[in-house]
């Protein structure tokens, strides 16, 4: 399953009206099927197992409606290789968070084109103003595999920024301090465990922002066995940083996916971008809930070129008239019984980001 | 989406009404539908319901533990997700345990001289989640050691074990406090405490002991199966009952059964009779999270099957209620549980195949129950080994989690008479 100079041809022609796609932000139903269907073609001929999995399903290769796509489990990125194109022909590779001795999900790219464009697209649509940034994250060259670095990496490239975090994962309160001045507004963006530690650090001292300030958080807890509530983290970010909740973002991705979702505030739904459809799907039965029910969250990602366009998440949600309210992977669950299950596996972060 | 945890006779259709006389060692499990079975194994004896006439007749003059003993199995009786809990059972327990089934009303002999067992003034227990039975069998037997017990349940409530007090007699009732939080008197109070959790749940209450306060920890558990031999299959119906029950969320569920020969064969035939479970007696309903945990476990053993790794999933139409899933591959699977049942070959090196989870293992169902076959698993890590078809249902005087229940906390006074 070699990409020949035809089908690497093919590839970059999809490729280039993708982009043109994405970038036009104006992407009607009738485009993104056409799309999409596009897209799955091109998969099920060049990823092998993605090609089996659906062949197993029963879905055929024609089909019309961008909904009938099988989502691929998420967690199928630890224990296969779902691109395109052989490992030889990868400039990139994303992984997933991972406690030691589990399997880390992987994501493998032919080039960031598609990634950079859906990240800065994104971006775009959000109408922030252009401030000065701290990312509490490392670098990029420092986290070479964390996709979250790399798209902090993108933003980066377009502001004056500032990575506050060493290789070593230490996270620089003098270099934040230092950065800040007095009445410029700034922006902030990094992980909720990253924020939760730079309070923690603060202790006693405030690092107030000035007004018009934001702050951008994402990816949960993993991996560190703390789950503090959104609007308690809010609040912190109001006592320590002086900001508002309604300056807070949070951002939805993952190591799997290529494009992000937003919410801006507490109680308001993610927004998709255009080139990135959600279903909201019963488990029991399969099929997409009516508005305001809650089932699991389905993704169809129209940058995801090289691997999979559609992913199931592991991550409930609510369907709204538009786009979804995330409760993530285990809300409010009783405990289980006294049998011990997959709980040490089930639970989690929201995200399968590596952070 | 609320659980439905222990609907009342939620197993009386395959448990059976009646009762098999007891014979030494292994029995053979009282199986499925009860004409079919009787026709199966031939006719069973069956015994009436020992009466409480029958019991004082058999027992002698009454005693205090006796009589509390008649009393708990009465409101116990209530609940079927309990089993049967008699009187005899639980004084059986007691002699088990401390030697006399009176040693808590009087001096019994004891060496050369006589004792006398005493229960703890105060117990707390700390009762989890969904699986009420074993927090009620802790608060049974905190009763029966004459104890005052003070009761930290789910503070989503625990509706079972409020009408459990109602049902006692004023005199052990009184002896009973529920509450939803845990007032930090409680622990100061008492005695000895008995926590039921997770790991995490156990370490922080065990962090919080003073110097001679007794504590019993009762942490989240493994249990599995094993089918030596069974060239017609016959101990699916068990497996399937033994994987349906509880919906799978007590801590002696089986979440695999590891099959010496034919174990595809074995899964198809377990499938169709967690199909008939299904039917008799239809799973509750489950927490979206619950059945996306299925679900995902479903599609990844779909992936992996049209990938050419020797899996296999025989699973119920149009929902989650219940799951077969083949799995060649080494290891012991978890399973989501809530009826998604693992069918393993069983492996050379069985003990390899435990090393990970021996730490959380409790029951063993086998299959043919014979002494020969739980040799071979006594020392894997186990606490209990019991016939499949059996594995919910522990005798009373079963050592949970390998320890005895009552001995651990009475303390002892000796008398020693002039001669």
């Amino acid at each position: 399953m070699v990409l020949t100079s035809v089908s690497m041809d093919e590839y970059l022609a999809l490729e280039n009206r993708l982009a043109a796609l994405i970038e036009s932000d104006a992407i009607d139903e009738a485009a993104f099927r056409d799309a999409a269907l596009a897209v799955h073609r091109f998969q099920r001929q060049h990823n092998e197992p993605l090609a089996n999995y659906c062949e197993l399903r029963g879905t055929p290769l024609a089909i019309q409606d961008w909904r009938e796509i099988p989502a691929v489990p998420q967690g199928v990125f630890k224990r296969f290789r779902l691109s395109v194109a052989p490992p030889e022909a990868m400039t990139k590779t994303f992984l997933t968070s991972g406690t030691t001795g589990e399997a880390r999900g992987q994501h493998h790219f032919l080039n960031t084109r598609l990634y950079d464009t859906a990240v800065v697209c994104g971006w775009q649509r959000l109408a922030l103003p252009s401030l000065r940034t701290l990312i509490l994250t490392p670098p990029p060259a420092d986290a070479p595999h964390s996709s979250l670095s790399h798209m902090f990496g993108v933003l980066a490239a377009r502001e004056s920024a500032r990575f506050c975090v060493t290789a070593e994962g230490r996270l620089d309160l003098d270099a934040i301090a230092g950065d800040l001045d007095p009445g410029k507004p700034v922006a902030a963006l990094g992980t909720a465990l990253a924020f939760l530690n730079l309070f923690e650090q603060l202790g006693d001292q405030r690092l107030p922002l000035a007004p018009g300030s934001f702050a951008l958080e994402t990816g949960g807890y993993k991996g560190s066995g703390r789950d503090i509530p959104k609007p308690d983290l809010y609040a912190m970010f109001g006592t320590y940083l002086n900001l508002p909740s309604d300056q807070i973002l949070n951002e939805y991705g993952m190591t799997e996916l290529s494009s992000q979702c937003y919410t801006r505030g507490l109680d308001r739904p993610h927004a998709a971008p255009p080139w990135l459809r959600a279903l909201v799907i019963d488990p029991e039965t399969g099929k997409e809930v009516a508005i305001g029910e809650t089932g699991i969250l389905q993704l169809f990602d129209l940058a995801n070129l090289g691997s999979s366009l559609a992913i199931e998440t592991q991550d409930l949600a609510i369907r709204e008239t538009a786009g979804f309210t995330l409760l993530g992977r285990d809300p409010g669950a009783l405990p289980r019984g006294c049998s011990r299950a997959a709980d040490e596996t089930l639970r989690g972060s929201q995200a399968g980001r590596m952070s | 989406m609320k659980k439905r945890r222990f609907a009342e006779n939620a197993w009386k259709k395959l448990v059976g009404p009646w009762k098999q006389e007891a014979e030494p060692g292994f029995r053979e499990p009282v199986l499925g539908n009860p004409e079919a079975d009787r026709a199966a194994v031939g006719p069973l004896r069956v015994l009436p319901e020992p009466t409480a006439e029958v019991i004082r007749i058999s027992l002698g003059p009454p005693s205090r533990t006796r009589e509390w003993a008649e009393q708990l199995a009465e409101a116990a009786a209530q609940f079927s997700f309990l089993g049967e809990i008699t009187a005899l059972d639980l004084l059986a327990l007691v002699r088990a345990e401390l030697g006399s089934s009176e040693v808590l009303d009087d001096f019994q002999p004891y060496g050369d001289h006589f004792a006398k067992a005493v229960g703890p003034a105060t117990i707390l227990h700390v009762i989890s989640g969904n699986t009420p039975a074993a927090g009620f069998q802790s608060l049974i037997r905190g009763l029966l050691l004459g104890s005052h017990n003070l009761c930290k349940i789910p503070s989503n409530g625990l509706m079972e074990i409020q009408e459990f007090r109602r049902l006692l007699p004023e005199e052990l009732a009184a002896r009973v406090e529920i509450k939803r939080e845990l007032p930090s008197e409680w622990l100061e109070q008492a005695d000895a405490v008995i926590v039921f959790g997770n790991d995490n749940t156990i370490a922080q209450f065990r962090s919080r002991m003073r110097p001679g306060q007794i504590f019993v920890g009762h942490g989240h558990r493994l249990s599995f199966g094993v089918i030596f031999d069974d060239p017609d299959l016959s101990s699916a119906v068990g497996a399937a009952r033994d994987a349906s029950i509880f919906d799978q969320q007590g801590c002696l569920s089986p979440h695999v059964f590891f099959v010496a020969e034919e174990p595809l064969a074995y899964a198809a035939k377990l499938a169709a009779e967690m199909e008939r479970a299904h039917v008799r007696e239809p799973r509750g309903a489950l927490s979206i999270s619950d059945a996306n945990a299925i679900r995902q476990e479903r599609a990844n053993l779909a992936f992996r099957l049209a990938n050419d790794e020797p899996v296999a999933v025989f699973e119920s139409v149009n929902s989650t209620a219940w799951t077969v899933a083949f799995d060649a591959t080494p290891g012991f699977p978890r399973s989501p549980l809530n009826r998604f049942i693992f069918v393993k070959p069983f492996p050379k090196d069985f003990a390899e195949t435990l090393t990970h989870v021996r730490p959380h293992l409790s029951c063993a169902g086998v299959w043919p129950p014979t002494l020969e076959n739980a040799r071979k698993l006594a020392d894997l890590g186990v606490s209990r080994i019991c016939p499949v078809g059996r594995m919910q249902f522990p005798p009373a005087t079963w050592h949970q989690d390998g320890q005895q229940v009552l001995a651990p906390l009475v303390h002892w006074i000796d008398c020693e008479t002039g001669s």
